[in-house]
């Protein structure tokens, strides 16, 4: 009898979980696909005289283009950069047994810079790309990012690392490779899906920012997606077309992205906490 | 076997070996370095921004401690604490009880867990501007259904953004739509991860599904679920993009969360002094919170190895 009530219970609690979780970003897309003079006719839950206008103006006067573009460049090279630092760092703290507790030390230290919320650290931010004279660049945003970015590399790539059994690495050695060639032979192709799932969290968690790119930037010339974003929200008046467009846009690669690593989800959120 | 290690290394092999024990402490530096740019340098220059005076964004000598008394004096940053304090608390407390629910409801359904886990990642995975943006329009009387709804309803529109009294539970309403699923998540694995024998033990002796979750399956979920909870409290605390998109921490102080009021003292009104004195405050506090955090993760990643 009981069971019996369950399963209705739960599939209703199921299906408007999922409801309540995808209504909102379709109606945003339905948003994006209407005219000014449409929304203004009173909202809808089906895009009446669906036209791209909200799209194509997005990347004609509101400079898109640019926001994608810098987006692209600096969170492709702060990626690529803090998994070519992070990796072996994260790989010396599994494999080896480091002098003066520099193993707990190491990893506690990645972690803190992965946890304090931004807002806490952009004002010195603000003042060390000031200094460099690299405020409103690309440059200046990959170089915080790639800090930021490695300090999650070695904490997942740490936790991937240390599930490989250390006998494969051993008998690569007992074989006559060296530490190195061992560490490029074996564990790396082993590490490749853990690799793979670490740096599309580092491209998900970069592309998201908007804290530190909005302080850091104030031109096209470096301001990213989600910076742009927020210019189309005036003071006075807010450009819902376009507005809606642009979520999408600065939606779409990410929810792309987090299907390929929804296995690894819990995980990287938890930073390998929970498995 | 035992001949073969007490032979001596010869020359090649005790090079091999310096090199070996040298090998990771190399791998550390460049890491090393690019987390030093990012934490004890910036925090260097904000501890020596916070003792400075500023004027127009222009250095203007030492300040001694003169920023860090004038925000304990200053009754705006109290009120901004206030409003963060309610809105972690409440928005933690929500967000774990709904995700433990839904984890606890669905746990045995194995089936379509694959398309309802994609779904519900979609809230946390977007940035949080586009959850703002998403957010904004639903609420916006042009743009949205929620007044629409009511209007229809008799109800007369709440336009919940703009008023003092609504603004704030709008927001909380919004993290709430975006985190729960992190905690079901999260709660969901530690369920699955339970050892099966002692829960089916109980259920043979004879206990009620309510003596079983709170007796059995509540204390073997605790480690797990601390993570989650101490991560979101960290992270609910930094809340800043999504109410920089909806309502810039109005109207008036309603939803100015101390994230928002840093900003603008620092960005707006150039106050770097002021503006980096708070935030350290803060960030004493929060790095406290983070070493229990570590902990707590350390201790749990070790027991579901």
């Amino acid at each position: 009898m009981k069971s019996r009530l369950a399963t209705p219970m739960r599939v209703t609690a199921l299906v408007l979980v999922v409801l309540v979780c995808l209504l909102p970003f379709w109606w945003m897309f339905v948003v994006s696909l209407r005219k000014r003079v449409d929304i203004f006719s009173g909202p809808s839950l089906w895009p009446s005289h669906a036209t791209f206008a909200n799209y194509t103006a997005l990347f004609s006067e509101y400079h898109m283009g640019a926001f994608l573009t810098n987006s692209t460049i600096v969170v492709g090279a702060s990626v690529l950069v803090s998994l070519l630092i992070g990796t072996p760092a994260a790989y010396a703290l599994a494999r080896f047994k480091l002098a003066g507790r520099l193993n707990s030390f190491g990893l506690v230290g990645a972690l803190l810079v992965r946890m304090v919320p931004p807002i806490l650290l952009v004002v010195p931010f603000y003042i060390v790309l000031a200094h460099l004279g690299l405020l409103d660049s690309r440059l200046g945003l990959t170089v915080i990012y790639t800090g930021i970015n490695t300090s999650f590399v070695i904490w997942m790539m740490q936790s991937f690392l240390a599930e490989i059994p250390s006998e494969i690495e051993e008998a690569a050695l007992v074989d006559g490779d060296s530490r190195w060639t061992a560490m490029r032979r074996i564990m790396l192709p082993l590490a490749g899906p853990g690799l793979a799932a670490t740096s599309i969290f580092a491209v998900i968690t970069t592309y998201n920012d908007f804290l530190i790119a909005l302080t850091m930037t104030s031109t096209p010339q470096a301001q990213t997606v989600p910076v742009g974003i927020s210019t189309l929200i005036g003071k006075i008046q807010v450009q819902w077309g376009p507005m809606a467009a642009a979520g999408i846009i600065g939606a779409v690669p990410i929810l792309i992205f987090a299907m390929a690593v929804q296995r690894h989800f819990v995980r990287g959120m938890t930073m390998g906490a929970v498995k | 076997m035992a001949t073969k290690t007490a032979v001596a290394p010869t020359g090649h092999r005790a090079r091999r070996w310096d090199r070996d024990r040298l090998l990771p402490y190399l791998l550390l530096i460049p890491a090393g370095l690019a987390l030093a740019l990012v934490s004890a340098y910036p925090i260097y220059e904000g501890v020596r921004a916070s003792l400075t005076q500023y004027l127009y964004g222009r250095a203007h000598g030492s300040a001694g401690l003169k920023n860090y008394t004038d925000v304990m004096h200053d009754s705006t940053f109290w009120t901004a604490m206030g409003v963060t304090t309610k809105f972690v608390f409440i928005c933690v407390v929500v967000e774990t009880l709904l995700g433990l629910g839904l984890a606890l409801l669905v746990v045995k359904e194995v089936k379509g867990i694959k398309f309802i886990r994609m779904s519900i990642l979609a809230p946390m995975t977007v940035a949080p501007v586009v959850v703002g943006v998403i957010w904004r329009l639903i609420f916006s009387s042009e743009t949205g259904f929620v007044d629409p709804v009511f209007t229809a309803l008799g109800l007369g529109a709440p336009r919940m953004l703009t008023h003092e009294a609504t603004a704030f539970w709008g927001l909380v309403m919004v993290d709430v739509w975006e985190w729960t699923p992190l905690l079901f998540l999260i709660c969901l694995a530690g369920l699955q991860g339970l050892p099966q024998e002692p829960l089916e033990a109980a259920t043979v002796d004879g206990a009620g599904p309510i003596r079983v979750f709170f007796n059995h399956t509540l204390p073997l979920l605790i480690p797990v679920l601390a993570v989650g909870i101490i991560l979101r409290l960290i992270d609910a605390i930094g809340t800043f993009d999504q109410i920089f998109v909806l309502t810039r921490g109005g109207p008036g102080t309603a939803t100015q969360l101390i994230s928002i009021y840093a900003y603008n003292t620092a960005f707006n009104f150039t106050d770097y002094g002021h503006g980096a004195a708070m935030l350290i405050a803060l960030l004493v506090f929060v790095f406290l919170l983070v070493l229990v955090a570590v902990s707590l993760m350390r201790r749990a990643a070790r027991k579901s190895a």
